[in-house]
């Protein structure tokens, strides 16, 4: 944490204007300001963890800042990172970084703490309610197991229908999006790194496949993986790298991308290995 | 004319899906589910007219990017909790996976012709995003300065 003492005065002769429409600021001293851009840190870590845009992250903290009554504020985000710097009405400036390492995308999540942002933007609420609701956020519930390997095996049977597999391919795909979801989460459970874990359930994914067709359950292994293979290829990551590129975000827009195909290599190389062994390698379309 | 009909009605299964996995559980699936459907039909339609992919695209994208767009000022929530789900029939998995496949074996001039198709297909589903998003902007802004300025002249009254 950096704290710069600012000894310009022409520029503090500008806040004191500031401080007339901030008198939110009064009640806070130096600490408490910290603390309080450490909420609207906390804030923007869980948007952007949780799969917001980069230009939503930034325009939270802004408004926050502004909400809290800090003169002025300048917010740089990427995808792994986030660096506030906030300039307090009596001239003092206060810089903050976040590191993010770990995203996954819930989109309820974003959505109540939009909310929760929207209602302080209206009325400012007191900095101890404030962290109790984000606490509340972060605390929530995770969707039960079951739910997850059921919605793995519906878009798994579904999508296969979807790209031209027939009926019991679906079903195929829908036994293997179990497997997928087993190897998944066992992965994670041993905290591999993204592009090997990967690379491994694709793999694994692969080879139940060819088991499968082998068994006689499903006739296409084209058909059957795509509905898996959607589930693991990061298709939404990478049209949204190229939004953000369009957009302006370019360095977002870049690692996204830069990301997205990596995944995606390891995704295709973990499906070749398997059906180079496996024999009859093939092409989606 | 009836396995477009399957079709449409595994993408929306899709895009449930989907948007459940990313923490969406209440009625908003309801909403979510018949804009996919309807989303990929427009494709579907614009395919069957004689345009090519990206055109296609791109006007399902916009459609689909227009109607989150208007929900989500219309119920105050992030356009991405509408758009994301909403989008997965026409999100190019499949091709970016070929793409891969290609360049993992070697087949570079596959690789080629597969990296070209997923780069115009996802381009044009980020250009209707873009453009249905500065579309609702641009109308917004409109709508605005109209009121300052019947403001205006009923303080001029």
């Amino acid at each position: 944490m950096i704290i710069i003492l600012i000894i310009d005065k022409d520029y503090t002769k500008e806040l004191r204007v500031n401080k007339m429409t901030c008198n939110e600021l009064d009640k806070f001293d130096y600490e408490e300001m910290n603390y309080c851009l450490f909420a609207i840190m906390d804030i923007g870590e869980l948007l952007l963890m949780h799969g917001a845009e980069v230009s939503r992250v930034e325009d939270t903290i802004m408004r926050l800042c502004c909400a809290y009554g800090f003169a002025r504020s300048d917010v740089f985000t990427i995808t792994s990172s986030i660096v506030v710097t906030v300039m307090t009405a009596d001239g003092k400036a206060i810089t903050q970084t976040r590191r993010i390492r770990e995203r996954d995308t819930d989109l309820g999540k974003v959505a109540k703490i939009n909310a929760l942002s929207r209602r302080i933007c209206a009325e400012p609420v007191a900095l101890e309610d404030f962290r109790k609701k984000i606490q509340e956020i972060q605390n929530m519930k995770q969707a039960p197991v079951l739910l997850h390997l059921g919605m793995y095996m519906m878009i798994s049977a579904s999508l296969s229908v979807f790209f031209g597999g027939t009926w019991m391919d679906g079903f195929a795909a829908a036994l293997s999006g179990v497997v997928l979801f087993a190897a998944l989460r066992g992965s994670t459970a041993l905290k591999l790194n993204s592009i090997i874990q990967s690379m491994i359930c694709s793999g694994i994914t692969a080879a139940a496949v060819l088991l499968l067709v082998g068994a006689g359950v499903g006739v296409h292994p084209d058909k059957i993986m795509i509905g898996n293979i959607m589930l693991v290829i990061p298709g939404i990551q990478f049209t949204t790298s190229l939004r953000d590129m369009i957009n302006g975000d370019t360095i977002s827009g870049l690692l996204n991308m830069s990301e997205a195909l990596l995944k995606a290599i390891a995704v295709a190389m973990g499906f070749t290995i398997i059906l180079l062994i496996g024999g009859g390698g093939c092409s989606l379309i | 004319m009836q396995p477009y009909i399957v079709q449409t009605i595994m993408g929306i299964f899709g895009s449930v899906g989907f948007a459940v996995l990313f923490g969406i559980y209440d009625w908003k699936l309801a909403v979510i589910a018949p804009c996919s459907g309807v989303g990929w039909i427009v494709y579907l339609v614009c395919v069957a007219a004689g345009y090519g992919v990206f055109t296609g695209l791109f006007v399902a994208s916009l459609f689909v990017a227009a109607v989150s767009e208007i929900l989500a000022r219309i119920l105050k929530t992030p356009v991405i909790l509408w758009l994301v789900p909403m989008l997965i029939p026409e999100i190019p998995g499949g091709d970016l996976y070929d793409t891969m496949y290609y360049l993992v074996q070697g087949r570079y001039t596959e690789f080629g012709i597969s990296s070209n198709q997923v780069l115009v297909e996802a381009g044009a589903i980020a250009l209707g995003i873009i453009l249905a998003s500065y579309i609702v902007k641009i109308t917004e802004s409109i709508v605005r300065w109209q009121e300052k300025q019947r403001k205006r002249r009923q303080i001029k009254d």
